[in-house]
Order: structure tokens, then sequence, then C-alpha cells
């Protein structure tokens, strides 16, 4: 009998509480959804099936080989630039809901809205937006003296100019 | 009556409950002789501190992320030949033995959440079988689709929705294209020391970052790969990866 009631428990614990993470849409903004100039067809067919907001650095959104690859899940589009590729990332989806609140709570709190950093050579900034994770990276082909891998100024404008320019419900 | 009704079940779950008996396969000579530090436990002691005790398993089933063993899992920077590491040559046969060390969370100058301070590294070195680049190949650690590679970098996307990313790799051995669908153990490239034009040891470096949700908020990190690595290096030198 008691390996009944240890087992509903283990199944607990060891099951993977993963999903769809609760988006907050953000009113649509129809000059940058819906611009004049329509955007590229590789930006347009390639997240036409993406169920977050997709954004992108504003000065980017006609660059025309831009490489896209997304599922309704996420986004993940990338701009090859001489001697490095810049890319942004955006993820619907959890994988853990963690037991050990405390420690998670606390790493929560000290999060905070974006982070700009290099590591491993590559220049990051994280952020949360609309409920939703995202990245941005900026990767060189020499990290250690390319100026847009080893200062955040270049990071800092992309982030800034980050427009919304697709996703749906 | 009641306790009729029970009986079936208790029997049922009982067996569920019971060990599988175990294949009747002798251990490999690789087998024998591997062996691992706790998770956490940093070496030398100098390169930080480890999240001791956490044995929790993040991406359970997970293929090794080399495609053959034998295969060493300790640290470049505070190994011999590395930056803060004793003298001698990055080949030294010290670097290629077990037992492992984990070496998430050794000292690094960027965020990383899960580590003590706050800083760390987001990830593992492995070293391959010899110390000779372009040899062995990295392989996809489970189904999914490859979001990015750039100079040194190649990104799957699992179809968990955990985010791989593999470091060091030969470019011009690269297999995949960005938007391919891989499966499990496909190979990807060939494990080297590139990152652009800085120096680095022959290894791979293999990270996970995974979005974990606390009351309706939610932060993606990196989070620890050592134990999923130990757990899928074991089936691997079963035969079994």
């Amino acid at each position: 009998m008691r390996k009944l009631l240890i087992l509903p428990f283990l199944l607990g614990i060891l099951s993977a509480d993963n999903g769809i993470l609760d988006i907050k849409w953000p009113k649509p903004n129809l000059k940058h959804q819906k611009p004049s100039t329509p955007y590229p067809k590789v930006l347009i067919e390639g997240i036409k099936d993406v169920k977050l907001p997709v954004y992108i650095p504003n000065s980017y959104a006609y660059i025309k080989n831009m490489i896209v690859v997304a599922d309704k899940n996420f986004y993940t589009i990338s701009f090859p630039f001489k001697g490095a590729t810049v890319t942004i990332s955006g993820d619907r989806t959890y994988q853990e809901s963690v037991s050990n609140k405390q420690e998670f709570n606390a790493i929560l709190k000290a999060t905070p809205p974006v982070s700009f950093e290099q590591e491993e050579g590559i220049m990051t900034a994280e952020f949360n937006r609309n409920g939703v994770n995202y990245s941005m990276e900026i990767e060189c082909d020499k990290p250690q003296t390319d100026e847009r891998c080893t200062d955040t100024k270049l990071i800092k404008e992309l982030y800034n100019r980050l427009i919304m320019v697709g996703g749906h419900p | 009556m009641r306790t009729l009704l029970i009986i079936p079940f208790v029997l049922f779950f009982s067996a569920c409950t019971q060990e599988q008996p175990k294949p009747n396969k002798p251990q490999t000579e690789e087998e024998k002789k591997f062996t691992f530090s706790p998770a956490g436990q940093l070496t030398p002691a100098k390169s930080g501190q480890g999240r001791n005790g956490d044995n929790y398993i993040y991406a359970p089933g997970i293929r090794f992320p080399i495609e053959s063993a034998p295969a060493y899992l300790n640290s470049q920077v505070y190994g011999i030949g590395g930056l803060y590491g004793a003298k001698g040559s990055l080949c030294n046969e010290k670097n290629y033995q077990y037992p492992w060390h984990d070496n998430y969370c050794e000292k690094r100058r960027w965020g990383m959440p899960l580590c003590s301070g706050g800083k760390g590294h987001q990830g593992v070195d492995i070293r391959t079988a010899t110390c000779e680049k372009k040899k062995y190949y990295a392989v996809a650690v489970e189904d999914g689709t490859i979001t990015y590679i750039g100079k040194y970098t190649v990104k799957l996307r699992g179809k968990s929705g955990r985010t791989y990313r593999y470091l060091h790799l030969d470019s011009p051995s690269v297999l995949v294209k960005r938007g391919a669908k891989v499966n499990r153990g496909d190979r990807l490239g060939l494990v080297s020391n590139n990152m652009g034009s800085t120096k680095t040891s022959i290894h791979l470096h293999f990270d996970m970052k995974e979005t974990i949700k606390i009351d309706g908020k939610s932060t993606k990190v990196y989070v620890p790969p050592y134990t999923s690595l130990v757990d899928a290096y074991k089936r691997l030198l079963r035969g079994n990866p």
C-alpha cells in the first residue's frame, strides 16, 4: 500500500512540467506591423506561423539576406554582417517549474528587465517582454578586438530600436 | 470486499515499481574505468564554487554530445596548460583521464543567475578521446532544429524547447544548415579549437538553456548540464546512447 502512495508522489516530481507561457499581447502598431513598404518575403513568410510577438531592430527589417528559423513556438532571425552575425530570438515555451522556489524567486527578483554582457566572446542582451523571454546576440569573427563584441554600445542601440514586426495570438 | 478490490491494484502498482532486471551484459573496460566527481565539486578549489548537491537531471534522456567515448569533462582554464592552470601542454595526458570534474559555474566574469555570486561558466567543457582537432564528431543530443550557426557556435533547439549550444566546432566541418531538422545522434561537426581569432584549447563547450516558470513569471537560464551528461555518458558506454 505504501507503494501506491509513493508512486504518484514520484511521478509528480519526475514529470517534466513544461508548457506555453502566458503572453500579454501589446497593442498593435500598424506602422510597424503593416508598413507602407512591405517587409521582405523572407521575413513575412518566415514568421507567418509564429505565435509570440516578433521583435527585430527596426533598421534590420528590410535586410533581404536575413535567415529566419521559426515555428509557432519560437523564432530566431540572423543578420549576417561583415565579420559578425546579429541574432535575435524569442520562445514562448517553458521547460521547468522549479521546486526550490526560494532560490528562483530570488533570481527573478534580482534579474534586471534587460542585461547586456559579453560571454564566451559573444555580446548578449537578455530581456523579458510581454511575458516572453528574448535574447539578442552579436558573434564576431574577432571577438577580442571587434568593438561590436567588446563594447555594449551597438547591442544597446539595437535593443533600443526593437520593433514588433509580427506574430499573432 | 474493499480489500478484495484493492488487491489487484496493489499487485499492479507493485509490479510497476519493481526494478526491471538488468540485462546481463558485462561491463566494458571503459565502463570499469569511468569515474566522476560529484556535481558542483569544482577542481581545483580555486576555480570557483559550483552547485554542490544539485543532482537534478535537467535534460533527462539526452544523448551524449560527442559521438564516441572516451571523453573527458574537466576544466580548460584551470587544467594543465590552461590560462590559470599548471604549466604544461594542453595535450598533457592528465587532461585526458578520469575522473570527470564539473566545471559549470567555474569562475568567469559574466552573469550566471544559478551560480554562487551570480557569475560563472554557463556550461561545461569536454575534451575528446585524444588531443587531436577535427577528428571527433559532436552530435545532436535530441531531435530538434538547428537555429543558428555562427563563426564558432552551433545552436540546436530541441523538441523539448531547450536550447543546446555547441562551441568551438571546426566551421568547414559543420554538416548542418540553419533551419535543418536533426535527429538525436546526427552529426553536427568536428570538435576543434575554433573561437574566431581567439585562442582556445581543443574541446567542446556545451551548454543548455531553458525557461523556468515560477508563479506566472519566467526566466531563461543556463542550467547545470553535468548530471545529464554523466547519465548520457553511462548510456553511451553501455552501448545504448
